[in-house]
């Protein structure tokens, strides 16, 4: 079973059925197939070597599914890229990933402009509504995507053979010691998480999600994926600019479930008239991606009576998901992520390996058919998560004598903020950079909405100045804007250990 | 009435835009399709707008009606402080 058998299935069973609601969109299940045939027609002719690299730049929903079928279907591997980006990120993520292609919205045409030239691995590029190459696109294999995503007529060809074992995705995540890595997913790791979560979310061909999250980010992906291989359909909004919008359309569409992170319910509580509104039709909404309050799943459980809520837990090296609370434990235990999904088996370790007594607090350990492949071209960093016990997740957590999990703590200073994980060093770096800057760390500070906001805390060069908003400029133009700090704080010197390592839990505590 | 979007415009530009020059941004652009502002960046803008202008928004006016242009947003203020 490969990735694009779910679509395969259900396109020959209802081919006629909605697959993808958004603005006044409406494409079934037999169009997104015929576009993604097309899209790979044409890389077959192209002669890409199996197993090569599609790159996807695109916030538009049709694109984006029917690029990542169409790349999946011609032998190839998805990297799906962060839309908020800088020429910086993007030209990274296309050299560290060795794109041998790149599929674009035209929105992202100065970008483009400025990081072709210099993205050599590539071969061929598609960007949408535009005819003529783009500008740098130089001697590339060109294609206008939009014709190519609307021409129905490519006949159901023999594609490149691959086998479940063969990578599917590459999917980027922040790592705390510099550059992004990519997390390497055979097509059997996420059809094996797919099936799973099917399963205890007991999703079928009627269920309608509200898509908010990203395709590009693993939780968004997972969304998308078990919703297509149930037969289901995806509501999509994923600007999450206008709460009230979200809602409207999930009345509307009569949508069956909503997933979200801590502050996508956050920002529903605060900032919408949520109140106002009843949901019929609504059957369960999930939660991951961060440790949500209780407080916060009390809340829920008042605007969202009779709604099943599923507290989740994972990280993209597993494809997505490792447990979930049933919605049944979540008054008794609102602060446990459960236990594990089915297929997967968690265990808490100590450091020498051996599992911790009951009640002591361990790092979640997993093992199951989800677990990634390892960090692209990273072997150091592959081998030092992907230990003969399983996937060291960094996550310390305990175990109640019913064998619910909690978490207790990351062992990462990963910075969580909305749906973004964020790794403090390539801000720092950045920072680094700034001519009157002598020291810099970045830490999470707790966040209502956010669940945690960046703070840098900057130590200058002796005589230079340099105010918050000149440093938040710098910023601006070196990183995507979810990656720029929140606030700045000066201060005369970073707090150290004995050894010389800044004290990042002390810089939590300053006041600004 | 332009003054209101002078202020506005001045907002967007010094928390969202930076480096932007003044071309960059008609007063009938998208924020939301233009990826101006994001989820967060309307917060801050919700917040912006409540202590500069002395008015309340209300969560059923977090729309794109009446936030998701510099022009919306004047008339949305003209509206709201009239």
């Amino acid at each position: 079973m490969l990735i694009p058998d779910f679509l395969i299935g259900r396109a020959a069973r209802n081919p006629d059925r909605n697959v993808l609601l958004y603005g006044k969109n409406r494409i079934t299940y037999g169009r997104l197939l015929a576009a993604a045939r097309s899209l790979a027609a044409w890389l077959d002719d192209l002669g890409l070597e199996p197993g090569f690299r599609g790159a996807l730049l695109t916030d538009e929903p049709f694109e984006y599914l029917a690029s990542y079928f169409g790349i999946l279907l011609a032998g190839g591997t998805v990297v799906g890229l962060n839309t908020q980006t800088s020429d910086r990120s993007l030209l990274y993520t296309l050299q560290d990933s060795e794109a041998g292609l790149l599929v674009a919205n035209r929105k992202f045409f100065r970008h483009l402009q400025r990081v072709l030239p210099f993205a050599g691995s590539l071969a061929a590029v598609a960007v949408t509504g535009s005819r003529e190459p783009v500008p740098g696109a130089g001697n590339l294999e060109y294609e206008n995507l939009t014709r190519l995503l609307e021409d129905d007529t490519a006949p159901d060809r023999i594609l490149p053979y691959r086998s479940p074992c063969d990578l599917a995705q590459i999917i980027y995540t922040s790592g705390t010691t510099g550059r992004p890595k990519g997390v390497m997913l055979r097509h059997v790791n996420l059809v094996a998480n797919t099936r799973s979560i099917i399963e205890y979310l007991r999703l079928g061909e009627n269920d309608r999600v509200m898509a908010v999250l990203p395709f590009f980010y693993s939780y968004g992906n997972s969304v998308m994926l078990t919703h297509i291989a149930a037969g289901g359909s995806l509501v999509v909004n994923q600007s999450f600019m206008y709460p009230n919008v979200i809602l409207q359309q999930m009345v509307e569409h009569r949508v069956t479930g909503f997933s979200g992170v801590p502050s996508s319910y956050a920002i529903l509580l605060s900032r919408s008239a949520i109140e106002t509104f009843t949901f019929p039709d609504l059957r369960y909404i999930t939660q991951a991606g961060a440790a949500m309050s209780p407080a916060l799943v009390h809340k829920l459980k008042k605007v969202f009576p009779g709604v099943d809520i599923f507290i989740m837990y994972g990280q993209t090296e597993a494809s997505a998901r490792l447990s979930y609370l049933d919605p049944g434990e979540v008054d008794k235990r609102p602060d446990s992520i459960g236990k594990a999904i089915p297929g997967v088996e968690l265990q808490l370790l100590g450091r020498d390996g051996r599992p911790v007594p009951v009640g002591e607090t361990g790092e979640i350990v997993a093992r199951g058919p989800n677990v990634m492949a390892g960090y692209w071209q990273r072997p150091e960093e592959t081998s030092a998560v992907l230990r003969k016990e399983g996937l060291w997740t960094g996550d310390l957590a305990r175990q109640d004598d019913e064998g619910f999990f909690y978490i207790v703590s990351r062992k990462s200073d990963i910075i969580k903020s909305g749906s973004h994980r964020i790794g403090p060093k390539e801000i720092e770096d950045t920072i680094a950079g700034h001519p009157a800057v002598h020291e810099v760390a970045v830490v999470g500070i707790p966040d209502d909405i956010l669940d945690e906001r960046i703070r840098a805390c900057v130590v200058l060069h002796h005589g230079a100045s340099c105010s918050e908003k000149e440093l938040l400029k710098h910023c601006r133009i070196e990183l995507p804007a979810y990656k720029v700090p929140q606030e700045v704080v000066f201060l005369e010197q970073l707090p150290k250990t004995a050894t010389g390592k800044v004290k990042k839990s002390a810089l939590k505590g300053v006041s600004t | 009435m332009s003054e209101t979007v002078n202020t506005i415009r001045r907002f967007i530009f010094d928390n969202f835009l930076f480096d932007a020059g003044e071309d960059d941004l008609g007063n009938d652009d998208s924020f939301l399709e233009q990826g101006i502002i994001d989820s967060t960046g309307v917060l801050e803008l919700v917040e912006w707008l409540e202590e500069t202008f002395s008015i309340s928004v209300d969560d059923e006016e977090l729309i794109p009606e009446n936030l998701d242009s510099v022009n919306r947003l004047a008339a949305y203020v003209a509206r709201k402080t009239a």
